[in-house]
Parts: C-alpha cells; sequence; structure tokens
C-alpha cells in the first residue's frame, strides 16, 4: 500500500474521531432511555393517582419509588449483565435513599411548603440535573431536562387548579418520549 | 514507520472500528445500529463486517431475539490493539515522526 500524505493522516484522524463520538454519545442516550421511560411512567401514575387521592400521596409515591427501584435494578442487570452484580444493589438502594432524604430535608428546611410545591420541586432538580448532565454528554439531554423544566413552570404559574394532572401527563409524557428519542440514532 | 493497516485504512471499516472503539469492551451492538451509526447501506456494511471478521478485528454473534434473528458485533482485543496502533500511526504521520 502506498505510503499516505500527512493530510490525508489528518482527514482519516478527523473522521475516527467523529465516529468515536458519535458512537459513545448515542450509546450514552441508549443507556439512558430506559431510566427516562421508566420516571416517565412512575410520574404519570404518580401525579395521577395523587390527583384523584391526594390523602394518599404519601402511600402513592412510597409504593412508587419502591416499583421504580426495582425496575432500575432490573434495568441495570439487564444492561450489564457481567458487570452488575448483587453489591450493585446496594448501591441502588443507597442512590434512592439519598434521593429521599434529599427531598425530605429540603422540604423540611423550607417548610411550610403547599403540595403543589411539594409536587414541582423533583420535576424542577431533575429538569436541572438533564440539563447541567446533558451539556457534558449531549444536547438531547439539554432539550429533555429544558422541556420538562419549562413544562412544569408553565403548568405551575398557568394551570395551578390541574398541576398534577398536568405534571402526570404531559411531564411524566415529555420522559417518556424523551425516552423513546433517545433509543434513535 | 511500518505500513498503515490496508484492513482498517478504508473509510466505512474506519468507522466501524471507531464506533466499536467508543463502547465499553464487552459491550456488542447490533447491526442495524451500527449502520444507522456509520451511515452504510446493509450490504456495504455487511461486506465490511467480514472483512473485519476474517482480519480478527471484530467478533460476530448472530441469535434470535423475539423471534426475530440479530446480529451483533464487538470488538476484539486484536481489534482495539490495531485500532490503536492505527491511530498512533496517522498521529506518527502528521507529526511527521520518521
Amino acid at each position: 500500500m502506498e505510503a499516505i500524505s500527512p493530510q490525508q493522516a489528518a482527514d482519516a484522524l478527523k473522521e475516527a474521531v467523529a465516529a468515536e463520538k458519535r458512537s459513545a454519545q448515542a450509546y450514552r442516550y441508549q443507556r439512558a432511555a430506559p431510566y427516562l421511560i421508566l420516571w416517565g411512567v412512575i410520574w404519570v401514575a404518580g401525579y395521577g393517582a395523587t390527583d384523584l387521592f391526594p390523602r394518599l400521596a404519601g402511600w402513592i409515591w412510597c409504593s412508587l419509588v419502591l416499583v421504580a427501584l426495582a425496575a432500575t435494578m432490573a434495568i441495570g442487570r439487564r444492561a450489564s449483565p457481567d458487570r452488575l452484580g448483587p453489591q450493585s444493589n446496594w448501591r441502588y438502594s443507597l442512590c434512592f435513599a439519598a434521593i429521599w432524604a434529599f427531598f425530605a430535608s429540603t422540604y423540611a428546611v423550607m417548610a411550610p411548603v403547599s403540595p403543589m410545591q411539594q409536587g414541582a420541586f423533583p420535576p424542577l432538580v431533575v429538569a436541572f440535573a438533564y440539563t447541567l448532565l446533558g451539556l457534558w454528554t449531549g444536547p438531547r439531554l439539554v432539550i429533555a431536562g429544558l422541556t420538562v423544566g419549562a413544562l412544569t413552570l408553565g403548568g405551575f404559574f398557568y394551570l395551578p387548579q390541574h398541576f398534577l394532572l398536568w405534571e402526570g401527563f404531559v411531564g411524566g409524557g415529555a420522559l417518556i418520549l424523551a425516552g423513546m428519542w433517545f433509543r434513535r440514532i | 514507520m511500518g505500513e498503515i493497516d490496508a484492513v482498517i485504512h478504508q473509510p466505512v471499516r474506519l468507522k466501524i472500528m471507531a464506533a466499536l472503539k467508543a463502547l465499553p469492551a464487552i459491550e456488542q451492538i447490533e447491526f442495524v445500529r451500527l449502520r444507522k451509526l456509520v451511515d452504510a447501506t446493509e450490504g456495504n456494511l455487511g461486506a465490511h463486517i467480514q472483512t473485519l471478521e476474517q482480519a480478527g478485528y471484530i467478533a460476530v454473534e448472530k441469535d434470535f431475539a423475539e423471534n426475530k434473528p440479530r446480529t451483533r458485533v464487538k470488538l476484539t482485543k486484536q481489534g482495539r490493539r490495531a485500532f490503536e496502533d492505527y491511530v498512533a500511526y496517522l498521529r506518527d504521520i502528521i507529526q511527521d515522526k520518521p
């Protein structure tokens, strides 16, 4: 084979770097997709049920978080059967406990908070986290974060009487759609 | 300086190798996803995958998922090393190393 010029080498290297970057980003999206869909479904169920049975909100969300924890473990094991052993279950459980403790302590510090404020805060934190994470990993997460954030604020300020239903079906629906979008290349 | 790896030094095969290199070592990618990633036709990708498999650079696994045939591809250790050597070779040329 003939020798190649520095320019040809630079072009080939550029192609390789671009393909690597695209593949890595698609892989990250693919890994994130089932979690987005899962949480979209949890939001639809949680906010919808809370709107119907506001007095049972605590039980509803405790039950759904346990379902989400079990589903998260199952998704993790399915995605990486070779890497995730039983110890990963403890990590997932501790992550959920830490998140739960964060929201509980925030509500305690900010008290009194209305049920609507309680309902709006987690989606705003999620939107913020996705946006920040997306700045490092890929624009789709930024778009998902900004969309969920904007929808949450829109529902909070302009549809307060139907906020929980709005958050469930529009916020949760946005997460499900984002998850389906993430699976595509 | 040695010779450039002619198996990798082909635009589609280079993209395939780079796309696989970006994945964790044990990770496989489905043929359909890979085709979209490297923007190749089915026949074209199939032929290049065969070339890379014959060189020992990738491993191909065929099975059934939900009653549909599925082809998955991953980089072998030899392939990973060959790709790293290829990239190092390119960098040497760019930096004009003898």
